[in-house]
């Protein structure tokens, strides 16, 4: 109870306040709230604004101000001093979370409205931690000398979740789709992983307009969601969330126009611009994108301020929506300055080249917009807000942009399994901000069975403030020898990218690459010659030749090289070679209009790479690969897609195309066979019988990806069914060797046994379409994303290496 | 009411019985200037302040506080027991020396032009507050020094900005800019470069007579600077002799600060 | 490749130079042509209004392929004395001087960043 009384007060000079009552703050102190000069009046006024000043204080429980002979009596009761504060029964939310947010701090001053809001704080915190029964208690415990301790008593109660989240009136999207829409998620077995399923009414609220935004989108322009009401079920220890939709109609577009009452806009070449075509579904979000590129279209023919409006007038039999974009005069106004606040990390210019607008060009909404756009696409901040004040004139604008960093370091350890390249383990460390200056580094080094590597990336965005990305890469990679490739090859190198955005799908990334490659292959898979085998040298002959005299023992051979195994000779003449210098120029184009990059419903995205080896360096190929994928949505959930991969490898310049250079056939193209599984195969019997590649393949493979509906939907499982085919043909490599006298030869094929030399060539080359289908299971797993692939073969060769169960996925933590 | 001590159970409760407050403080002291560990000084003077809240050594080692977590680069908490000073004891003697240890605390913390200055606005705030209210403190001078920096540092962002609109061939943007500084921030080291950089925009824009006024006044206040010699070269490489009309508005911006 | 033309600054309305007679009031002249880009007073004061077109072929950097500066001229009591336009070719061709001053202030190098980063994990 905080009582002040004021008398009026006859004018008194400073000296004759006396101070009564105060034990902590010295009287002067006091006195100095007066503001009165010496020898000034003191009227009531200078008194009020002296209590009104005491109390800001926060030091004080109640002032008194009274006159006395004279003089004027201050008498206060100070607040207690708060000497420890404390928090009991808080599991969930630890002290400091806790003390960071309130006001009563040790040696702050205590006071009851104080320890009243601080209470209501607290409940607020464990309430936006999904936490909805708590009761917080606050006690208070006097202490000697005026001093108090404050200790708050939690009595958390249970966690609050969404037991179940029902849809009613939703005729057009099944539950499972519109689950997939709203943000909340309903509490199940692996709830404590997330934590989207805590119950917020915010987010109920925002689910609410995200599910009106989803059918907006999807053609129902008369969508309204009634109601969202989340009723707490005890039994279920949780909240049940029924969100009532009326669906209306599904409109398709009418009659699209524009109407410009600016003068000399050439309209027809705007139309091209539009995003809204008659016939197709009403698309909200494409008006408003259609709004936005008329916007920017126009201000670059030099009418910045005309100003864009849709109007929708719907003709409700005909479930049409006739769409007129309105083009006025708007009004005219200049920036006068963008201020860029709260970049505590990132330079100013990293934000400020995101404006495709300056200080002294004319406002124009959509660039701003688009602007604001970029610069949260940047990922560097946790928020960005951009908000307009009036300039010095009507006509200016002062644009202020807020930010708020983040941390964008990244530190992560990843681990996988597959069945081709069996455990890989991977630790990286990278920056997306890197000193402020918005380059991008990253540094990475992978450990697994087959494969050994690191790499180091630096990335710059704007080359010379240009739009133009920068890339260079320097890494090394060994894939020991295994039963997919009997010899090991270690790359080293580097490469020098340029990223160039020709719109926004198409762009270009021409690139340079070096680097050094050398086989390795152990001596046992490389100790056959027919020539001059000799046992003291390790060389042996083969079993036809076993006969010959050893020149070391004098007797025939008793060992024939095959016996220890034996590689191709095309990759121990690759070995003979010695490590090559490969140094090729190349490009990616790229066209991409997929709807989402990591799991995509609908779009095309087409790769072209062309590589070409042989500026400097010690080969000399053109390596072509094509990889198409279209994405399209056949029936609600259910995503079809079709891949067609194809490539072409030529040596040039005289010289044939290395063993290493060509395609090798593996689950890539045609699921079903192991790595380097299938395509033309050195098959001369007793060897380790390398696969060799081919100069040419191409491959279709078909797949329908479907939500597993009987499972909890956030389990997030996909059931895919696929078929694939593909053919990898003409081998260019090598297929004897004369030094050696060796020759490649078929199983049933006549060895002759005097001439080695004399043997005609023979490697397993069917010209064979492989196919085959199956089925696959993906699952979003909380640890990461994991598939499981059955695949069939349904024609293959006979030497082709099959592997049905195919097993991939990794996580991140 | 007994000590509650073994309710809480937690440590901070058995120091045992309270200190003399003087005996806690030169405790601290000792450790801050002999020992050099600002940090175990810091626990010393909030024992003092929450054993004695009364007491005048509760006054002195609040001040102590606000310099050790400033010693120790602790801004935000040297800021925050440095505040509460300023509230607490607006008429002690050592008040000017807490406001000023609020804008220390702010400048140390100014970091490069390309980036947010909101550090550099607060710390000139609160040192002016020190020469606005302690004008005769040993403190005002070293406050005023601080401020110059700042301001210095305010007038370089301008500069950065200014300079990247005009590579961008932006000459409304750089213009007004370089106005800026050379308006507002006429007394720091940037006002040379500022105007030799308007007579470059102008000369660009091919508005000779501004780019004449602008090298005029630079030469007339700075004639020395190695600025004014880059403007004179560029005036005079296109053919005409810098001269200053009295009534363009940089000469009678410098004539409001007595400079022009 | 496709170009594309941008307006860059101050937008000149139609017809708008024909509404500004010589002896015109300052207001006038502010109510037509609005505030300026910039103000420069040469005796009396002076209006410019700064308005650039620009090319620019996809990623190659954006250039000035056309300029035009209205300058507006008042008398000593404000009254339009004459009329100006600079085109792109008055504009001299020189490159800036490269020299800038020096600035103070915590520089973030590479260790302070590493130390600040390793903080936020």
């Amino acid at each position: 109870a905080v009582t002040v009384s004021v008398t009026p007060v006859l004018a008194q000079s400073a000296s004759q306040i006396v101070v009564e009552g105060n034990r902590r703050v010295e009287a002067d102190t006091i006195r100095s709230y007066f503001r009165v000069g010496p020898g000034e009046r003191l009227d009531a006024a200078k008194i009020d604004e002296a209590l009104k000043a005491l109390y800001a204080t926060g030091l004080f429980q109640d002032v008194r101000i009274t006159p006395s002979g004279g003089r004027i009596v201050v008498s206060v009761v100070e607040n207690q001093v708060l000497n420890r504060v404390a928090f009991e029964g808080n599991r969930k939310l630890k002290d400091e979370q806790i003390s960071t947010e309130i006001q009563s701090k040790p040696r702050g001053t205590f006071s009851r409205a104080l320890v009243q809001s601080d209470t209501q704080r607290i409940v607020e915190i464990y309430q936006r931690s999904g936490r909805y029964d708590v009761r917080v208690e606050p006690k208070v415990i006097e202490l000697p000398n005026g001093r108090v301790d404050l200790v708050f008593e939690v009595d958390e109660g249970g966690k609050t979740g969404v037991a179940k989240i029902v849809f009613v009136g939703n005729k057009a999207f099944s539950d499972w789709r519109l689950k997939d829409v709203v943000k909340t998620g309903e509490t199940n077995l692996l709830s404590w992983l997330k934590s989207n399923d805590i119950f917020d009414p915010d987010r109920v609220e925002v689910d609410r307009d995200l599910i009106r935004r989803f059918y907006l989108r999807s053609g129902y322009a008369d969508v309204r969601v009634v109601s969202a009401i989340s009723e707490y079920d005890p039994s279920r220890k949780g909240f049940i969330i029924t969100f009532t939709i009326d669906e209306g109609d599904r409109y398709k577009f009418g009659n699209v126009d524009i109407q410009s009452t600016v003068r000399n806009i050439d309209v027809e070449r705007l139309r091209a611009r539009l995003k809204t075509k008659p016939g197709g579904i009403y698309n909200a979000d494409a008006v408003e994108k259609s709004v936005e590129d008329l916007t920017i279209e126009v201000s670059k023919l030099g009418y910045p301020f005309a100003s864009i409006r849709p109007r929708g007038d719907r003709d409700f039999n005909a479930r049409l929506v006739n769409v007129v974009y309105v083009m006025e005069e708007g009004q005219r106004a200049y920036i006068e300055r963008i201020n860029i606040r709260g970049n505590t990390r990132t330079r100013d210019y990293v934000i400020r080249r995101e404006f495709d607008i300056v200080e002294g060009d004319a406002y124009n909404r959509a660039l701003v917009d688009r602007a604001e756009r970029r610069i949260k696409n940047l990922n560097y901040f946790k928020n960005v807000r951009i908000t307009n004040e009036p300039g010095s004139a009507p006509d200016r604008v002062v644009i202020n942009v807020d930010v708020e960093e983040q941390a964008t370091g990244e530190f992560s350890v990843s681990g996988g399994y597959s069945t081709a390249d069996g455990f890989v383990g991977e630790v990286s460390v990278g920056e997306r901000n890197l000193l402020g200056r918005g380059h991008v580094a990253r540094a990475s080094l992978t450990y697994g069975t087959r494969t050994r590597g690191f790499e180091l990336s630096f990335v710059e965005p704007y080359l010379m403030g240009q739009r133009l990305a920068l890339g260079v890469d320097v890494f090394g990679k060994e894939t020991t020898s295994s039963s997919y490739y009997s010899y090991t090859s270690s790359t080293v190198g580097g490469s020098l990218k340029l990223g160039i955005p020709i719109t926004d799908n198409f762009s270009i990334q021409p690139r340079y690459t070096a680097y050094r490659q050398e086989i390795k292959l152990d001596q046992a898979y490389n100790n056959c010659n027919n020539i001059n085998p000799n046992s003291a040298a390790g060389y042996y002959p083969t079993p036809q030749f076993q006969g010959i005299t050893d020149p070391a023992t004098g007797q025939p051979f008793t060992f024939n090289c095959y016996q220890d195994g034996e590689a191709s000779l095309a990759v121990r003449r690759e070995l003979a070679n010695g490590p090559v210098f490969v140094s090729s120029v190349g490009s990616t184009f790229s066209f991409n209009t997929l709807d989402n990059n990591k799991n995509p419903t609908n779009g095309l995205i087409v790769t072209l790479n062309e590589d070409f080896a042989g500026v400097g360096g010690d080969v000399n190929y053109s390596k072509t690969t094509l990889d198409t994928r279209l994405y399209n949505e056949i029936l609600p959930d259910v995503v079809g897609s079709i891949r067609i991969q194809g490539g072409y490898a030529t040596g040039w310049g005289g010289s044939d195309l290395r063993m290493l250079d060509h395609f090798q056939g593996g689950p890539n193209l045609v699921r079903g066979f192991q790595t380097a599984g299938w395509g033309p195969r050195d098959i001369t019997p007793g060897t380790n019988q390398d696969a060799l590649g081919g100069s040419m393949y191409w491959a279709v493979n078909l797949e329908v990806q479907t939500p597993l509906f009987f499972a909890p939907k956030d389990f997030g499982m996909k059931i895919a069914f696929f078929a694939d085919a593909g053919q990898l043909s003409d081998y260019k490599g090598p297929t004897s060797w004369a030094e050696r006298g060796l020759v490649m030869t078929c199983p049933n094929q006549a060895i002759n046994t005097t001439n080695p030399m004399a043997n005609v060539p023979c490697y397993g080359d069917e010209n064979l379409v492989r196919s085959s289908v199956g089925v696959g299971l993906i699952w979003a797993s909380p640890f990461g994303p994991l598939r499981f692939d059955l695949a069939y073969p349904i024609t293959y060769a006979d030497y082709d290496k099959k592997q049905i169960f195919r097993f991939g996925g990794g996580t991140k933590f | 009411c007994s000590s509650l001590g073994s309710l809480f159970g937690d440590k901070d409760d058995d120091l045992g019985p309270d200190l003399p407050a003087d005996k806690l403080y030169n405790e601290g002291v000792f450790l801050l200037n002999e020992k050099g560990s600002p940090k175990e000084a810091v626990k010393k003077f909030e024992e003092v302040d929450r054993q004695h809240p009364y007491s005048d050594w509760a006054r002195k080692s609040l001040l102590m506080t606000a310099y050790s977590y400033y010693e120790t680069q602790q801004y935000e908490d040297a800021i925050g027991a440095a505040k509460r000073y300023v509230s607490m004891h607006p008429g002690s003697p050592d008040v000017a020396y807490a406001q000023y240890l609020i804008g220390a605390s702010y400048y140390d913390q100014i970091p490069d032009v390309t980036r947010d200055q909101t550090r550099t606005e607060r710390a000139i705030q609160s040192l002016e507050e020190v020469i606005r209210k302690y004008p005769t403190s040993e403190y005002a001078a070293q406050a005023r020094k601080k401020i110059e920096v700042g301001r210095d540092h305010l007038a370089a962002k301008e500069m950065t900005v200014a300079r990247y609109y005009m590579e961008k061939k932006n000459f409304i943007g750089a213009i007004n800019r370089f106005k800026v500084v050379v308006t507002q921030y006429q007394t720091t080291r940037h006002v040379e470069e500022a105007l030799m950089r308007l007579t470059e925009c102008y000369m660009m824009l091919g508005i000779v007579a501004e780019a004449q006024t602008a090298a005029a006044v630079l030469g007339h206040n700075f004639p020395d600077s190695p600025w004014y010699k880059d403007a004179y070269n560029l005036v005079r490489g296109g053919g005409l002799e810098p001269s200053e009309n009295k009534g363009s508005w940089i000469s009678r911006a410098f004539k409001k600060v007595g400079l022009g | 490749c496709i170009t594309q033309t941008y307006q860059r600054g101050y937008i000149v309305p139609e017809g708008a130079l024909e509404q500004i007679p010589l002896g015109a009031s300052q207001e006038q002249v502010l109510i037509v042509l609005g505030t300026p880009s910039t103000v420069a007073t040469v005796s009396g004061e002076v209006f410019y209004y700064i308005s650039q077109r620009a090319e620019q072929t996809s990623f190659l950097p954006q250039t000035e392929v056309d300029r035009r500066v209205i300058a507006v001229y008042f008398d000593r009591n404000k009254k339009v004395e004459r009329l100006a336009n600079y085109g792109i070719k008055d504009g001299r061709i020189f490159d800036f001087v490269s020299r800038s001053t020096p600035t103070t202030g915590q520089e973030l190098n590479y260790v302070s960043y590493l130390f600040k980063a390793l903080k936020w994990f």
